[in-house]
This record gives C-alpha cells, structure tokens and sequence, in this order.
C-alpha cells in the first residue's frame, strides 16, 4: 500500500460519503455544503492523477462559482420548515435498481474489457502545455464555448427579470 | 543579518539527512520535514494578526489626532493580547433555530482557507514552502472558498440581517475577484509563468543598472494593474470602503452579528490575515518581493514593501466613505472589469512591440 | 491505484448522480445531482489522460470546457428555477404538470 493508493483510497472514500449525503440529505443547504466539499475533494483526486492546473480550475469555477449561486438560489427559495419535508418522490426504488444496475454495467464492463497497456510519465507542470493546446489545437472548441457562455448569460438574463422585456 | 530563508532551509535539509541517518526511509524524512515546515509557518502566519490589529488601531488614532490604546501595557503594547484573552473567556452562543453545524461550519470556511494560500507565496530568498507551478491560480482558488463561508455564516444565524449581509458580502466577492485575476493577467503575460517564484526572481534585475525592474515601473500597464489589484484586493477583504456586508451604521455587523467569542475572533482573524496575503501577493506580483539593496536581507526588503502595501489598507479606512451596494456593483462591473481588459490588450500590444 | 480503480470510483460516483437526478423531489437537488454525474465524467477523462496517453492533455482540456458548459448550464438552470418559484412557489418536480395532466 504505497501513500498513493493510500490517498486515492482515502479521497475516493470521502467523495463517496459525501455525495451519499448530497443525494439523501432533506436540509438543502446541507447538502450543497456537502456537494461543495465534495468538489474539493475531487479537486484532490486531479491533483493525484497529474492535473494540477485543473485543480485549480476546478476549485476556482466550481467551488467558488457555481456552489456560490447554487447556495444562493438555496437561501432565496428555501424556508426553515421545507427541510423537514421529506425529499424522496414515489419512484425512488425504481430510481435506486436503475442506479444500482449503471454501476453493476460499467463495473462489469471495467472488469471484463482487457484495457490497453498503461503507461506513466513523471509528474509534470501543465499550465503552459495546457495553454499551447487551449489556443493552438483546440482553439475552435474554445471559442465555441465561450459563445455557449454568451447564450447562457443571456438565457439567465431574460429568465431572471420580473418585468416584460 | 542574515538570510533567514537560506538558512531555515539548510537546516531542515541537515535535519532531513540526520533522521535518514537514524533509519528513516527519506520519504518518511521528508514528510516528517514538511510538516515541520507547515507547522512553523501556520503558528508564524497566526501571530500576524496581533501585529496587525495593534497597529491598524494606532495607526488610525494617529490618523484622527487622537492616541489610540494606551492603558494597557507601555504604549497599549498588551491591548491585543488581552482582547484575545478577553474573547477566549466569552460564552459561546449559537441562536435558537440556527443550524449548530453550519454555524460552525461558517467560521471554518471562512477562516481554513487562508493559511493554506500562504504555501506558494515567496517571503525571500530560500522560501516559499512549495515551489508551486500554478502559484497564483492556487492562491485565487483557495482563497475563492471562503465566500462559501460568508454565506454560511448568513444562513447560519438564523436572522435576517444577517442573511442579507452574507448575500451581500457573497456577492460583493465573487464580483471582485474578476477584476483581481484580470489585473494579474498582465504580470502573468510578461514573465510567462503562474509561479510566485519565478515572477519574484525575474524582477531583481535592473534598467540602465540602477532603476529596478519592478512591474509597477511599466508604464501604464504596471501602474493601472497596481491600483485595479489594489482596489480589488480591498473588496475582496471587505474592507472601507467596501464594507457594506459589515458596516456598523447599516446592518449591526453583518453576517458576523451572531457569532461571540472565539467563533468572532476568527472571523477577525481571517480578515487581517487576508489583509496580510493581498499585501504580501502586490508586493511579490508587483513590488519585487524581497528585492533590493544588498544592506538588507531579501525577507527584510519583503517585510518592508508588505507593510508599505498593509499602510495602504489601513490607509484607505479612514480615507473614503463607503460606497453604497448597488454603485460598488456598478463600480466592479461596469468600470474595473473594462479597465481590466484595456489593460491586458495594452501589456499584450507592448509585448507584440517589443519582441517584433 | 490503476485505471481500473480510478474508473470504477466514477462509475460509482455517476450512479450515485443517476439515484439523485431520478429520486429527489426538489428542482435544486436534481441540479445538484447533475453536476455529481458531470464531475463522475471528469475524473473519467483526467483517469484515461493520465493512465495511457500521458504524452499530450487534451484530456485536461476537454474537462476545463465540460466544466465551463457545466457552469453555463447550472446558471441557466436555476434562473429557471427562480422564475417557477416566482410563479408557483412550489419547487416539487411532481407538482408541475402543466403539459400535462
């Protein structure tokens, strides 16, 4: 048990636990908190498996962007007394053979494909490779997605006013 | 005197050899170094705020022609210890109907997130802790995890002004960070690199062999970063002027109304910690960071420059009026973030210029 | 720690968002299972990009896009849900049926 495996047992235990409570918990703002750690922990595991620029990305625009309006969202629309409410609809045992049965696929599916031969390289910096490749060989997808953000922008826009545009 | 960074870090490597000499695996040494290392620097980070909070109220005294604390100890030296004492002893309340997790919860996110930004940053030859490639993009992340903390503690208090200063205070974050990123952006253009290291190192040369080549002596473009990091820094840290999620007159403290004792002292610590890690990043990003004369040790040149920054804080409160919510949105929005873009099309151009 | 591992922690991950999404009665928490799902594919990519290409990033690219549309998704999803709660003021998934009936 090298400190590697050790530490990717341990995130992977935590992310587990954590989205447990997300998808059970009855108190929202509970379970956004939860999701927030959670995206932390994941941050954790790009970390381990060489994606340091990614981590960073994703503590930055996850946890510090999207989390921030989700709990904002949570506080506008949320009394205390919708918490004791209970949080599951009719169909959760449906729901939980269906998710039961996409982990028993994917986890046979891991099992039984022979997986081409891995090959590791020592860990290294990736923001300036990452940077040649954002512009260089993926810049259409980039500029593609920043107009995505452009559309959502004004999406939210015109959902969010009260008065008649 | 000499160079403290040089000298921590010679001694940490002998101390790493001698416990390999004692049957230690070298990685167990090296574990057993950094925690040292990180331990060190958390208690040294810790005892800042005393500093600090010592002086911002003499400071501010001078600054409104009256002498601030002086009964306690020679020259009020003890009043920061004994308010400390003071908060250590004071019952701790959690309101009826708040949520006792995430009140606590609140002071953690808030308050954790900082001594960890401390990692990269360089206090001078021989530091930093970990010679971090994303550097800054570290510091901008970690730091983004404390407004998670501010809204808890708004919706942990179960009280309605409370809440509304969080939601403010939330909000007022994240739109300042914009323009904070935006502004490094250019320092980020010239020396080609995210690492705190390298950005320090590649300022200690010299123009003309004695005018320093520090990014705040660009013209223009090191000027307006300066300011735009400046003022965003002050927002980030919800200080006058940009207070308004704590401001005494309007909303009785805000999102920390509710939290007494040590929960409060924390709060308080956080912010002048932050007020200590803006200072410390403008003075690496833009001010050279432990660059200078060779009569002084570079931590000492770092310290100086990061108290210059720290007296600008300070300066600041009683300087400006607060600005009200909507026109410090409007402010952020509609005339640091332009400003922002101009500035990166403008470090962009002179590079263009200069390499052509 | 090999591929495998890695991926069956996604997989595990992924169908914990599936129980979510399919489960919960209020609009924000299906919104909060959806980015668990998107995360699962992102550990997936950042797995396949460490473990056997290691000689380029476009699996590293590829998440920091997924996590901009995630975030541009996220936005328009709970302007939406701001607009029922303005109308309804009822967030329950079952109780808006007014398609149907």
């Amino acid at each position: 048990m090298t400190l590697e495996t050790g530490i990717f047992y341990g995130l992977g235990g935590l992310l587990l636990i954590l989205s447990l409570l997300v998808v059970t918990t009855r108190n929202l703002f509970r379970g956004a908190l939860a999701l927030s750690t959670a995206l932390g922990v994941m941050a954790g595991l790009f970390v381990l498996l060489g994606g340091d620029f990614l981590a960073a990305g994703q503590l930055l625009i996850y946890v510090g962007g999207v989390m921030v309006l989700i709990l904002f969202v949570v506080m506008f629309v949320q009394t205390p007394a919708l918490f004791r409410a209970p949080q599951t609809n009719r169909r959760w045992i449906p729901a939980l053979v269906l998710g039961a049965g996409v982990a028993a696929v994917f986890i046979h599916i891991f099992y039984t494909v022979p997986m081409p031969e891995e090959t590791l390289a020592p860990a290294a910096p990736t923001s300036a490779a990452l940077g040649k490749l954002l512009l260089g060989d993926m810049a259409v997808p980039f500029e593609v997605v920043s107009l995505i953000l452009l559309a959502a922008l004004v999406g939210a826009l015109v959902f969010g006013l009260e008065r008649e545009l | 005197m000499a160079e403290v960074g040089i000298i921590l870090r010679q001694g940490v490597d002998f101390a790493r050899q001698w416990l390999v000499g004692m049957g230690a695996t070298p990685f167990q040494a090296l574990v057993a170094s950094k925690v040292f290392e990180t331990t060190v620097t958390i208690s040294v980070i810790l005892a800042i705020p005393l500093f600090l909070v010592y002086a911002e109220r003499k400071i501010s005294a001078f600054m409104q022609a009256r002498l601030g604390p002086m009964h306690t100890g020679p020259w009020g030296l003890l009043q920061t210890p004994a308010d400390t004492l003071k908060l250590f002893f004071k019952e701790d309340i959690v309101p009826q109907g708040a949520d006792p997790l995430i009140h606590l919860m609140a002071v953690v996110l808030a308050a954790a997130p900082v001594f960890v930004c401390f990692a990269p940053v360089p206090f001078g030859r021989g530091f930093p802790l970990i010679n971090l490639d994303t550097g800054i993009l570290f510091v901008f992340a970690v730091s983004g995890i404390s407004t998670l903390g501010i809204l808890a503690a708004g919706w942990g208090s179960a009280n309605k002004f409370s809440m509304l200063g969080g939601i403010r205070g939330a909000a007022q974050m994240v739109s300042y960070e914009i323009p904070r990123a935006l502004s490094v952006v250019p320092v980020v253009l010239f020396y080609s690199s995210l690492n705190l290291q390298t950005i320090a190192c590649a300022q200690m040369v010299r123009w003309h062999g004695w005018m320093p080549k520090w990014f705040i002596f660009y013209p223009g473009i090191g000027q307006i970063a300066f300011i735009l990091f400046l003022i965003a820094s002050v927002a980030e840290t919800n200080r006058i002027p940009f207070d308004i999620p704590e401001a005494e007159s309007e909303l009785v403290s805000g999102y920390h109304t509710e939290y007494s004792g040590m929960k409060f002292a924390f709060f308080f610590l956080a912010e002048y910690v932050y007020v200590f890690l803006s200072s410390a990043l403008a003075a690496t990003l833009f001010l050279g960071g432990g660059d200078g004369a060779a009569f002084l040790p570079s931590w000492v040149w770092f310290t100086l420059k990061t108290g210059a920054v720290i007296f600008l804080f300070l300066w600041f409160r009683w300087t400006f009026p607060r600005l009200r919510v909507d026109r410090l949105m409007q402010f952020c929005w509609q005339f640091l973030l332009p400003l922002a873009l101009v500035n990166i099309v403008l470090a962009a151009a002179w590079i263009t210029w200069k390499t052509a | 720690m090999t591929l495998a591992h890695v991926l069956i922690l996604s997989a595990l991950l992924f169908a914990i968002g599936v129980y979510g999404v399919l489960a919960r009665r209020s609009l924000i928490a299906i919104l909060m299972s959806v980015e668990l799902m998107f995360n699962a594919a992102n550990l997936n990519f950042v797995a396949f990009n460490h473990f056997l290409h290691p000689d380029n990033l476009w699996g590293h690219g590829i998440v920091l896009l997924v996590i901009t549309v995630a975030a541009a998704e996220a936005v328009v999803g709970l302007a939406l849900v701001i607009a029922i709660y303005r109308n309804t003021q009822n967030l329950n998934a079952e109780d808006l049926h007014l398609l149907h009936d």
